[in-house]
């Protein structure tokens, strides 16, 4: 084989041209930590990679959302507490009413103590957690249980629909409750009125009327622990679901990581490689057309 | 016989030859780097005795050739083209993977945004925070559309004006091979022709470089040439421009050659690439992008005009375009936030109620996340977006590994060409040497004769 002054050039031009290509090319991976930096890196791992940056960011907002309906879950909670204690107050008053030995002036102070809770009670009931009336339903941008200036409640101003918040994809928390449902249920009159009521035969000292209003207390009672247990269930829904999304998040960004981060000590040992072959190929040029037959010519 | 003054004269002749012999190896080093420069031979002869007894009449120069394999030389113009093809898609294609972006940080992150956005909208569906949050990430999605529609259409126009000035250059090869032609076809002499050979060569190679061509060899040295369609672009001392014309509606151009249009022809050759990624690969991303803009409006707007605004008004549209669409055409560059929703955050039907506080609405739209509405119900949008980056990213590298193994084909022909054609230092050291010592024999020759002719001059005295 001739080897001509022109295919030597070239053939050096070729390999030293693959060699710095390569010494680039691990010179990006070592420098971004990315084996993928640009879609024809790796055509596969670059779309599977965008998919899978979808699918974290939806896990992402998940975990965003879970810990909002939690603050906003413990704020519905502790209100139903109050309620729950306001109840027992109340029916605590109503005992104390009854019974045919009481003092007006016994009757009137529970009757007041009535009052008292009616009032604490509407405030519960008309809770509004960044601006959010909380027992109103999907109306909740209007307190579900207006009083007018009589101290009155024209009624439930809310709806039956409640809110519901998607903490995944497959589970979503009531975050709005349907008031009426604690206030009233299937009763004929909701627990203001049941107060209010309670109030006036505490003062009567009315005692059949006093012990249908306990009764009804006892119901109103039920119907708060019960909304309460739904709340402890949407907690630990969230809480479930923050889990299952903390998982799906490592496992997520362990995969992200794969397809595209770089092998750092891969990476390097390749760099460390293709410098070598670089630096040879160079040495070989050198080398290679350093020597002529020109030279021995006299 | 020869006598001795007729010696004096074949000597000079051999002289002459050997000298003859290192103006070749001067003008092969000379010519060591030329491109296209064939490795010349010097054919020498012995010339016989003019009468019986003699031992001949010294040396003639019969002929200085061109070392050239007419094959290999064909098989270049078959190889470049093609190379030269795949080089130039992945130069352009390049351009548009650039215009892509880093992972995450383009319309996958704006679609991830707006989804958020609607997903907090969901949690706070009256909030105005919320509300405003949902107009600006839908701007900035429907912006990113646009940009987006923009680079492809940039990258589009920039194939476009090189393949205008491919054409040019197209055309500068031709009218310099006419001349070619027309100077090899008057030349006196094989041997003056011959470096007008090496330049048709170089030419003809330049000319497959830039698109694929037919070369016909011309009894007198000249070449025809056509494309690969048969469209004549050089025939004898006559050169067929190769003219552009803009085509309506995009504007872009179509190649013609004697009126002929061979735009389609075209497959190989830098214009032949330009000419793919003008009008099959970038239009390919265009119409994907497309489906992905319109088919996020329509669900969107589907959803949303499900539902109720704040104002208990029924949902208007959420986005829409700023032009009127033919199909899917064109969505991407045209898509815009509805007016409505533009400049009134309270217009953004979040409800499936005329509650202001519903938000079942909204809810469907974050879930549209991962709903699967492209593709006949396979892909979320996410996944469309996805299939774009892989059909650019596969494109791209596709074209670039062909680009490599193209190269290396070239390569081997060039170095067979080279085995056959190239200058080699140390041979034409050794020629020189070859040559060097023969003059210096025959000049001791000439003057050993020229001795002997004293020498019997001085007898006679």
């Amino acid at each position: 084989m001739r080897a001509t002054f022109n295919s030597q050039f070239r053939d050096a031009q070729v390999s030293l041209e693959a060699a710095s290509e390569r010494l680039v090319e691990y010179q990006t991976q070592v420098a971004s930590g990315k084996r993928v930096n640009k879609a024809s890196d790796d055509p596969s791992a670059a779309s599977a990679a965008v998919k899978q940056r979808a699918e974290l960011a939806g896990i992402e907002q998940y975990q965003r959302t879970a810990d909002s309906v939690t603050a906003r879950l413990t704020v519905i909670d502790t209100a139903l507490s109050d309620i729950v204690d306001k109840l027992t107050a109340a029916q605590t008053a109503v005992v104390s009413a009854q019974g045919s030995g009481k003092t007006t002036a016994q009757r009137d102070a529970a009757a007041r103590q009535i009052e008292s809770v009616r009032a604490a009670l509407v405030d519960d009931f008309n809770l509004s957690f960044n601006g959010t009336y909380v027992f109103a339903g999907s109306a909740s941008t209007t307190p579900p249980f207006p009083v007018d200036g009589t101290g009155a409640i024209s009624g439930y101003n809310g709806t039956t629909t409640e809110v519901e918040v998607d903490v995944s994809d497959e589970s979503s928390v009531t975050v709005g409750l349907d008031g009426s449902a604690i206030a009233q249920g299937s009763a004929a009159s909701d627990v203001f009125a049941v107060l209010t009521d309670l109030a006036s035969a505490a003062r009567s000292g009315d005692a059949a009327a006093l012990s249908t209003g306990f009764a009804d207390l006892q119901d109103a009672f039920s119907r708060a622990t019960a909304a309460q247990g739904r709340v402890g269930v949407g907690m630990n829904t969230v809480e479930g679901q923050q889990s299952r999304m903390t998982q799906l998040k490592v496992a997520g960004a362990a995969q992200l990581s794969r397809l595209e981060d770089a092998d750092l000590s891969k990476a390097i040992t390749g760099m460390s490689h293709a410098d070598a072959a670089y630096q040879a190929a160079m040495g070989a040029i050198g080398a290679a057309t350093k020597r002529s037959l020109m030279d021995y010519i006299g | 016989m020869s006598t001795l003054f007729s010696n004096l004269t074949f000597a000079a002749g051999a002289l002459d030859a050997q000298r003859t012999g290192l103006d070749v190896v001067g003008q092969n080093i000379a010519n060591a780097n030329t491109p296209g420069y064939a490795r010349r031979v010097v054919d020498l002869a012995p010339v016989g005795p003019d009468s019986p007894g003699g031992a001949g009449r010294g040396v003639d120069v019969t002929d200085i050739r061109a070392l050239r394999d007419r094959l290999l030389e064909r098989r270049l113009q078959q190889e470049v083209p093609a190379g030269q093809r795949d080089a130039a898609m992945a130069s352009a294609l390049s351009v548009v993977e650039s215009s892509l972006g880093s992972g995450g940080a383009t319309i996958d992150a704006s679609l991830d945004r707006l989804f958020n956005a609607f997903a907090d909208l969901a949690a706070s569906p009256a909030s105005a925070s919320t509300r405003q949050s949902v107009q600006l990430q839908a701007e900035s999605l429907a912006s990113a559309f646009r940009d987006m529609a923009g680079r492809f259409e940039d990258a589009r126009h920039n194939a476009d004006s090189q393949i205008r000035s491919t054409a040019d250059d197209i055309n500068g090869l031709t009218a310099r091979i006419v001349e070619l032609n027309r100077a090899i076809s008057a030349s006196p002499s094989a041997e003056a022709s011959l470096g007008l050979e090496d330049e048709q060569n170089q030419l003809v190679r330049s000319l497959a470089e830039l698109t694929d061509i037919t070369v016909l060899d011309r009894s007198n040295g000249g070449v025809d040439i056509s494309t690969g369609n048969g469209a004549a672009l050089v025939v004898g001392e006559t050169a067929y421009e190769m003219t552009t014309a803009s085509q309506p509606p995009s504007g872009y151009c179509a190649l013609r050659v004697s009126g002929q249009d061979v735009t389609a022809s075209i497959t190989s050759g830098k214009l032949g690439g330009l000419l793919a990624v003008r009008d099959v690969n970038i239009p390919g991303y265009q119409d994907q992008l497309d489906t992905l803009a319109y088919t996020l409006a329509d669900q969107v707007n589907t959803l949303h005009a499900s539902g109720y605004d704040q104002t208990g008004a029924a949902g208007g549209e959420f986005f829409s375009f700023s032009t009127t669409l033919t199909g899917t055409s064109g969505a991407a560059a045209a898509l815009v936030v509805a007016s409505d929703v533009a400049s009134d955050t309270r217009k953004i039907a979040a409800a499936g109620t005329t509650d202001a506080g519903d938000n079942q609405v909204a809810r469907s739209l974050a879930a549209l996340r991962d709903s699967r509405v492209l593709d006949g119900g396979t892909g979320t949008l996410a996944d469309g977006w996805a299939a774009l980056v892989y059909s650019v990213g596969r494109h791209t590298k596709d074209a670039d590994d062909a680009k490599t193994s193209r190269e290396a084909v070239v390569n081997q022909i060039d170095a067979l060409r080279d085995q056959v054609s190239g200058v080699s230092l140390d041979e034409e050291a050794m020629s020189l040497l070859k040559f060097q010592r023969a003059y210096e024999a025959n000049a001791k020759f000439f003057q050993a004769i020229d001795q002997a002719i004293q020498t019997l001059l001085q007898t006679m005295s």
